[in-house]
């Protein structure tokens, strides 16, 4: 049997403690719940993450790294920044669709649990290579001129405000549509909101 | 016989053309003929740039350049409906740097000008001393940039203040300059200390004194510097300052001015096109600088008594230069003294895009008077003028209204004239913007 | 920006000279801060001692301007101040000949201040015939590209009396002048003005000033300080070896750089409040993750009053 990595034993038991969370909440899940579902010992689950505090911390860095990369890759095109919006809109409804439990634990757990993140993830630490490559979409749209010059969490909160919502509502199942067919309205009204005048 | 004369160093170069007869000067004009266009330059640039680009004028006077643009932004804002109240802390070190501007100026025109023009005219060769005017300027630069960072070009006087917060320990500091420069000046220009020096009465106050200044005042009198240099004996200050006020002098005789009243001609140069602009106060030629802000001061009888005695010579003229760097080296001491550090440097102003209108900023430079009149529509400068000293004292014009100093100079030899030219401290820069 | 590596400009030195170098310095649209910055190096006496003075605009010299123009004499060290304009005449005569005559047996050339270097805040003056000796804001041009060899920039607005002391006392001294590819000497021009910044653990925590005639607060972020970006020692080598912009309060105006002036001085380009230039080298994305996180923390001690003077009573 092939060794599996550090690195990959590491991903399958974020993938398990993202599910179970979102399964049965993030206070009722325990670290032998996780253990279990992985199939190691508990003893061995503390080499990897040595307290559920840790664990929570590294699984925002971990979503934050899979959505920064992921507009990191976005940023990179060469297209407008209407397509750009597109994109991005597009990718974050995506994971929400298939892999629902990374959007839910950000918006569920990360948002609505300051406290267990108050020490090690103050401000916007944990979610920076998110938050850095959406810096960089917005300073590239207004340098273009295809985006209007405006403060920089007014036009982050509308962006990023709506998608929540969203997808909010969409785990909230009070969508009349799947999250696919709202993908152009959305884009077209961030657009819309940000673009140059 | 009309004979053409290429003045240098006098921040640039001038020509003159002299008519003689029997070897003396019956008329001149000046031509200057070198035009950079700063005016130009500053059309559509964002108004606050101007407090970049107008020190550039001038590498010697750059600083008053600074002051009256900032001058004529704040006065911007108050023709708005935004009147701008600096701190008496910002006025003063603003006033401070200004005046150790003008002390630096004066002691460069001791020590490259009036020095070497006077041996020169007199045949003596001696072995130049000027580099003390270089060292003495240096120790005075050092006082400007405890507050303004450098001195030449310098910005740090901003609508609203200045941007320096300084502490006891920089005030101190530079009037530990200002007491080095005091020592060195005592000991290498004067010969005598500043309060001696101050309390002279009479020109006879000089015969004990072997110095670099003695030298320059026996020397005037030796080439009859009191007899030649006669201007219109008309006088006026613009700039507001505290060591200053606006007034026109008509000899002794004081009057109120507005700077409203100033205009500008072109210039009268039949044998070359001249790039500088005459200026009046209306519609009159009126010398500006040293001689003007000693003869309207309270602090100076022994100007006063030299007027008398010898009017608005060349010899009068030079003396109250140097009496001028001495009063106002003592003046910035008291200056410093004066400031309160817990004042605010700078107050908080409106964003400069809301604001739109004119303005106009004077200041007294070290050669007199400068306006800085701006036109500005949203931020942005639509016009700009700038009426520089020199333009005062050295404009060019008919042989039946002459300048200042087309007037100063007739009815000596043409060696003569050269160097009552350069008692007005000519300054080509300036005056070519 | 241009990138910086070492460059195959040296100036390379003469073999020892018998009697005094001698100096020629003229001038092109120029304000003369230059030639009075120069005024201002101490022990100047000493080393103006070891030249001939040709001409300068303020000093003592052996010839006029006028008899320079006659393009009889010649120097070893040509120093050109001012922007350069082929238009131009001084003294009747045209720069251009003068520069071309003097150019020819002149040893080293140097451009002092940014309008000699690379046109400057005059090149304003008619664009088109206005530009710097060998460049023309960042691009090569006449009059002595062929001469560039023999150049050296010493851009700065004006130029820092020190620095020019350093090119003149290294020729005197026989010392290679290592360049970059503005033609600057590198010792002088690889520090950026934001190194010995007084102000720089504002910046590393990205406490923004919040207006001028503050001691507290980073001047980059909102008042337009160009330091980062900006080649030059002058927070080492202080100005009148006492101060600089920066430390008291002034934002830096890149004064050294071809791009100089730019526009709008006082204030900082933001997209969305995101710098549009982050120093010199450094990707955005970099220091847009360091500024995130820096930006995180609440120091007290830095968001407050730098001295509290209430506490000494």
């Amino acid at each position: 049997m092939a060794r599996i990595s550090k690195e990959e034993r590491k991903t399958t038991i974020i993938s398990a403690a993202l599910k179970l969370f979102s399964e049965r909440g993030f206070y009722i899940t325990t670290i032998p719940d996780i253990a279990q579902k992985v199939g190691m010992s508990v003893g061995n689950f503390y080499n990897y993450f040595s307290s559920k505090d840790i664990l929570a911390k590294e699984l925002v860095i971990y979503i934050s790294n899979y959505l920064g990369d992921n507009i990191r890759e976005i940023n990179e095109e060469d297209i407008h920044v209407s397509e750009k919006i597109y994109k991005i809109v597009s990718m974050y409804f995506d994971v929400a669709n298939d892999r629902p439990e990374m959007i839910e634990y950000f918006l569920r757990v990360y948002l609505s649990n300051r406290e267990v993140f108050g020490d090690g993830c103050e401000g916007m630490i944990c979610v920076s290579p998110f938050v850095t490559e959406m810096m960089i979409f917005f300073d590239d749209g207004v340098s273009k001129d295809e985006l209007h010059n405006q403060d920089f969490f007014s036009a982050f909160g509308l962006f990023m405000g709506y998608l929540g919502g969203m997808v909010f509502l969409f785990g909230e199942k009070i969508l009349p549509q799947p999250l696919d067919d709202y993908k152009e309205s959305i884009s077209t009204n961030i657009y819309n909101a940000l673009k140059a005048r | 016989m009309i004979t053409k004369q290429l003045i240098e160093q006098i921040e640039g170069e001038a020509t003159l053309f002299f008519d003689t007869k029997d070897g003396l000067v019956e008329s001149s004009t000046t031509s200057f003929e070198n035009f950079r266009g700063v005016e130009n330059i500053l059309k559509n640039k964002p108004l606050f740039d101007a407090l970049v680009i107008t020190p550039r004028v001038c590498g010697i006077c750059g600083h008053a350049h600074l002051m009256a643009t900032v001058r004529a932004i704040e006065d911007l804002y108050k023709n708005s409906s935004h009147k701008i109240d600096i701190s008496d802390k910002a006025q003063k070190i603003r006033e401070f740097t200004l005046i150790m501007e003008i002390v630096q100026n004066h002691l460069k025109w001791i020590y490259f000008t009036a020095l070497p023009e006077l041996f020169k005219l007199k045949n003596i060769d001696k072995n130049s001393t000027q580099l003390k005017g270089a060292y003495g300027s240096s120790i005075i630069s050092k006082a400007i940039s405890v507050f303004a960072g450098q001195w030449p070009h310098s910005s740090y006087m901003v609508a609203g203040g200045i941007t320096c917060d300084p502490t006891y320990v920089d005030i101190l500091q530079a009037k530990d300059y200002v007491d080095q420069f005091i020592s060195f000046f005592e000991k290498e220009s004067l010969g005598v200390d500043i309060d001696k020096f101050l309390a002279f009465e009479s020109c006879k106050d000089f015969n004990n004194l072997d110095s670099d200044v003695s030298t320059i005042e026996k020397l005037l009198i030796e080439l009859k510097m009191n007899e030649k240099g006669f201007a219109h004996d008309r006088f006026i200050i613009l700039g507001e300052h505290s060591f200053t006020k606006p007034s026109k002098l008509i000899q002794t005789r004081k009057y109120a001015v507005n700077s409203k009243y100033v205009t500008t001609e072109d210039s009268y140069s039949p044998n070359s096109k001249s790039y500088a602009k005459n200026a009046l106060y209306k519609d009159e030629y009126y010398e500006s600088g040293v001689l003007s802000r000693m003869m309207s001061s309270k602090l100076s009888p022994i100007v006063k008594n030299m007027h008398r005695r010898y009017k608005d010579s060349a010899y009068t003229r030079s003396m109250a230069r140097i009496f001028e760097l001495v009063y106002l080296v003592k003046y910035s001491k008291t200056l410093l003294d004066s400031i309160n550090i817990f004042e605010p440097s700078c107050v908080e102003v409106t964003n400069i895009s809301k604001i739109s209108g004119t303005g106009v900023g004077v200041v007294e430079a070290p050669r007199g008077p400068l306006i800085h009149r701006i036109d500005v529509e949203n931020g942005v400068i639509k016009d700009y003028e700038i009426i520089t000293p020199t333009q005062f004292n050295i404009g060019s014009s008919t042989k039946q209204k002459p300048t200042p100093a087309q007037k100063a100079m007739v009815g000596s030899t043409i060696a003569e004239a050269k160097f009552i030219f350069k008692t007005f401290d000519v300054c080509s820069v300036c005056t070519t913007h | 920006m241009i990138t910086k590596n070492l460059s195959q400009q040296t100036y390379t030195m003469p073999s020892k000279q018998d009697k005094k170098p001698k100096l020629l310095w003229i001038q092109g649209h120029s304000c003369n801060g230059n030639s009075h910055s120069f005024l201002n190096l101490p022990n100047l006496e000493n080393l103006i001692d070891n030249f001939e003075v040709i001409y300068h605009p303020i000093l003592n010299s052996t010839h006029s301007y006028q008899e320079v123009t006659k393009c009889k004499l010649n120097c070893d060290i040509l120093i050109f101040e001012g922007t350069f304009d082929y238009n131009l005449k001084r003294a009747d005569i045209s720069v251009y000949e003068v520069l071309k005559h003097y150019t020819q047996d002149a040893k080293m050339v140097v451009a002092v201040g940014s309008c000699a270097s690379f046109g400057g805040i005059f090149k304003e003056i008619s664009p088109e015939s206005c530009c710097g000796l060998v460049f023309d804001k960042d691009k090569l041009t006449p009059p002595l590209i062929e001469q560039k060899g023999k150049v050296i920039n010493l851009s700065g607005c004006p130029v820092h009396p020190k620095w020019l002391g350093f090119v003149l006392t290294a020729f005197l001294n026989e010392i290679k002048i290592y360049l970059d590819e503005q033609l600057r000497p590198v010792e002088l021009y690889s520090s950026l003005a934001h190194h010995g910044c007084s102000r720089n653990e504002y910046f590393e925590w990205k406490v923004d000033s919040k207006n001028f005639g503050l001691k507290e607060g980073c001047l980059y972020y909102e008042q337009g300080c160009r330091a980062p970006m900006t080649h030059s020692s002058c927070n080492k080598i202080l100005w009148n070896e006492t101060s600089s912009k920066t430390r008291v309060g002034t934002p830096c105006f890149g004064c050294t750089e071809p791009d100089f002036p730019r526009k709008n001085l006082f204030t900082t380009q933001t997209n969305m409040s995101i710098p549009q230039e982050v120093p010199v080298g450094v990707s955005k994305r970099s220091y847009l993750t360091m500024a995130g996180i820096a930006k995180t923390f609440h120091i007290k001690r830095l968001e407050g009053k730098l001295i509290d003077y209430k506490t000494t009573d």
